[in-house]
């Protein structure tokens, strides 16, 4: 286990610069996903402290050490890849044991720690198998016995379940989590399946073109996000948004509709701001101080996603009631006053 | 997918006609091996199955034999010419070592080099590889002198060594490129999950890479053996006691006759070996290598 520090690491490929000097922190034993849109630098970020992409500008540490110029190997890192990876000429047993060979691991030393990998994973009965004759989720969990036989002192994984269908990706999830709750080694998760982030990590770090736009616990980002991309890249569905003004103390929108602020609201006289409110806090009331017309009802079981319109713009609310609205009805709407969120229109920033 | 009855039948029905037109030149070659003298130049049309069979063509080019000891034992009539110098032992060694030599050193060259190619950065790779693959443009006719000149001053002319190197020469652009083909199939995780193991470069390649390709490797291997064996042009210009298969073959072609029996008794003979070594490697010819190693 070690603590893993990044310090201003730029990246660049010849002139195009990918990461802008990146800041973080992971501390000892914490479980840090890597979330962004595809092309944010997930994975360029991850391959750095890996070794096995030159680092531009910056320190990578791994502990206490500066690991820019250590190779991959004497790094003591072990990395499980999106499309696994695995040796496809040796068994199992063989992929497991192969970092162990290659250190000249005592035989029976090899022998127990595979046998403690394939319990942990439930790889017992497959271990005399080539990996073509394993299902995805077998993989997927074998390239994980390849990584913890090696008892390294930071995992990182790059995007391990996106190739699994959903049902297996969730079980997959959890037994993640659960390795992870069990041997407490640090680990780096690469994804930018927002759910797998909020539910496997201690910290969430979003990214967002080679820059991080915000850093913190899962709840801390969904309850207070930093700025309007994080505020509408997680949540799902996604958070409401409507631009306006502030007049008076109220945000009034383009078309008109005048929603009452929270007290002690930072947001100055006349500023164009975004008002943002997720759609588990818009709720249908009829006694709710906005009208708006009935889109489209989509229940999925336990609660309901009703769209409706508002100045031209969709808005979502969920609800577990069975209220049994149709399309083309009008609804009122009342907003939790102290859920609302107001970003600057110009900088995108939260005003808090 | 499925076909109808019908068109399967048409499709066999061509596939057959297709081998056939392929065997025959074969099985013509193989049968006149074992012809008398009379059936070979029967000048009232080609003789098919009603001769007298007989081994007096191997027994003279895979035994020694002359051919007047084959024809006392056989109780035959004495042919024209005669003599050990259709004797094709020490040439089918010679060219087997020839063969197997220069197969072997150019997979080893060729691998590494291909490994490197596909895996290492290079400044004007592209430019490189062309220029690899240009090496092929030029007919070898147009560069024997110069080369039978350099290995003169080598001192490697008329020696095994100097035909395998001339031999491993050929093979090693199409080699290369081929081998990097496949191994440019095999994705860099699988590399970089090796390394982050804590393997070297090669220990990487030697006990990783060098394995997921090996179907690659022994087509490749197929090849190189195949050009070897059949090579004519550079054999003749760079020996002159040894002889390999072709030029043997060519110097049955005489002043005084042309000897279709030796000719085609050795011919016969000569797709044994290579037709041993693709049995050899052909269990490695599998396609899919890399299955399984990949998500799917
Ligand atoms: N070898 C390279 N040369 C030039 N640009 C590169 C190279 N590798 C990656 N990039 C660029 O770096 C950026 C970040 O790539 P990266 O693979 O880290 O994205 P990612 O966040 O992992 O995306 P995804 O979710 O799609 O995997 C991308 O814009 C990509 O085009
Ligand atoms: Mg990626």
């Amino acid at each position: 286990m070690a603590t893993v520090t990044v310090r201003d690491v730029v990246k660049k490929y010849g002139e195009l610069k990918v990461i802008h000097g990146i800041n973080l922190s992971i501390a000892e034993g914490s479980f840090v996903v890597l979330l962004g849109p595809s092309g944010c630098g997930k994975s360029t970020l991850l391959r750095m402290i890996a070794g096995l992409e030159p680092i531009s500008e910056g320190d990578v540490l791994i502990g206490d050490r500066v690991v820019n110029d250590v190779h991959p190997k004497d790094r003591n890192i072990a990395m499980v890849f999106q499309n696994y990876a695995l040796y496809a000429h040796m068994t199992v047993r063989e992929n497991m044991s192969f970092a162990l060979d290659l250190r000249k691991a005592p035989k029976d030393e090899i022998e127990r720690k595979i046998a403690w990998a394939a319990s942990i994973l439930n790889l017992e009965p497959y271990l005399d198998r080539y990996p073509k004759q394993l299902s995805g989720g077998q993989r997927q969990r074998v390239a994980m016995g390849r990584a913890i036989v090696r008892n390294p002192e930071v995992f990182l994984f790059d995007e391990p379940l996106s190739n699994l269908d959903a049902k297996l990706r969730v079980q997959m999830r959890t037994e993640i989590k659960e390795l992870h709750q069990r041997l407490k080694t640090t680990t780096i998760y690469v994804t930018h399946d927002q759910i797998e982030a909020m539910t496997m990590a201690d910290k969430i770090v979003i990214m967002r073109n080679g820059y991080i736009e915000q850093a913190g616990s899962p709840l801390e980002v969904y309850d207070n996000p930093d700025n309007l991309f994080v505020a509408e890249f997680i949540g799902s569905p996604s958070m409401n948004l409507i631009e306006g003004r502030v007049e008076g103390g109220r945000f009034v929108s383009k078309g008109g509709t005048a929603i009452a602020l929270p007290a002690g609201c930072k947001a100055g006289e006349g500023q164009a701001v975004v008002l943002g409110i997720r759609p588990e806090h818009t709720h249908p009331d009829p006694a709710g101080a906005l009208e708006a017309r009935v889109g489209v009802v989509e229940p999925t079981g336990p609660e309901t996603h009703i769209y409706f319109e508002l100045d031209g713009r969709d808005i979502c609310a969920v609800t577990r009631e069975r209220t049994g609205v149709k399309p083309g009805d009008p609804i009122r709407l009342r907003l939790d006053a102290d859920r609302i969120h107001l970003f600057d229109q110009a900088s995108g920033k939260a005003i808090r | 997918m499925q076909t109808s009855r019908p068109v399967q039948i048409l499709k066999d029905i061509l596939a057959t006609l297709i081998v056939i037109v392929f065997m025959f030149p074969i099985f013509w070659w193989s049968l006149s091996s074992i012809k008398p003298y009379t059936a070979i130049f029967n000048k009232d049309g080609p003789v098919y199955f009603d001769f007298q069979p007989t081994l007096q063509n191997y027994e003279v080019t895979l035994l020694g034999k002359s051919r007047i000891e084959s024809n006392l034992e056989s109780g035959g009539t004495s042919g024209a010419g005669g003599g050990s110098s259709y004797d094709s032992r020490e040439t089918i060694l010679q060219s087997i070592i020839v063969a197997v030599g220069s197969t072997i050193l150019t997979i080893v060259l060729s691998t590494l080099a291909s490994y490197a190619l596909s895996r290492l950065p290079m400044r004007g790779k592209q430019h490189f590889l062309f220029w690899i693959l240009s090496q092929r443009f030029m007919p070898p006719i147009a560069a024997v002198i110069p080369i039978m000149f350099m290995f003169r001053d080598m001192a490697l002319l008329d020696t095994l060594t100097g035909l395998i190197i001339a031999h491993t020469l050929i093979n090693i652009p199409i080699a290369v490129l081929l081998l990097k083909s496949f191994l440019d199939d095999v994705p860099k995780e699988i590399d970089e999950a090796a390394m982050i193991d804590g393997a070297t470069r090669l220990q990487t390649f030697r006990r990783i890479i060098l394995p997921m390709i090996k179907g690659g490797v022994a087509a490749t291997a197929v090849l190189c053996f195949i050009v070897s064996w059949t090579e004519f042009l550079l054999s003749l210009y760079l020996t002159t006691s040894i002889r390999t298969l072709p030029v043997k073959i060519s110097t049955f072609v005489t002043s005084t006759g042309t000897e279709w029996g030796f000719i085609t008794a050795l011919g016969t003979s000569a797709i044994v070996p290579s037709f041993i070594f693709i049995l050899l490697v052909q269990r490695h010819l599998v396609r899919g290598l890399t299955l399984g190693s990949l998500k799917d």
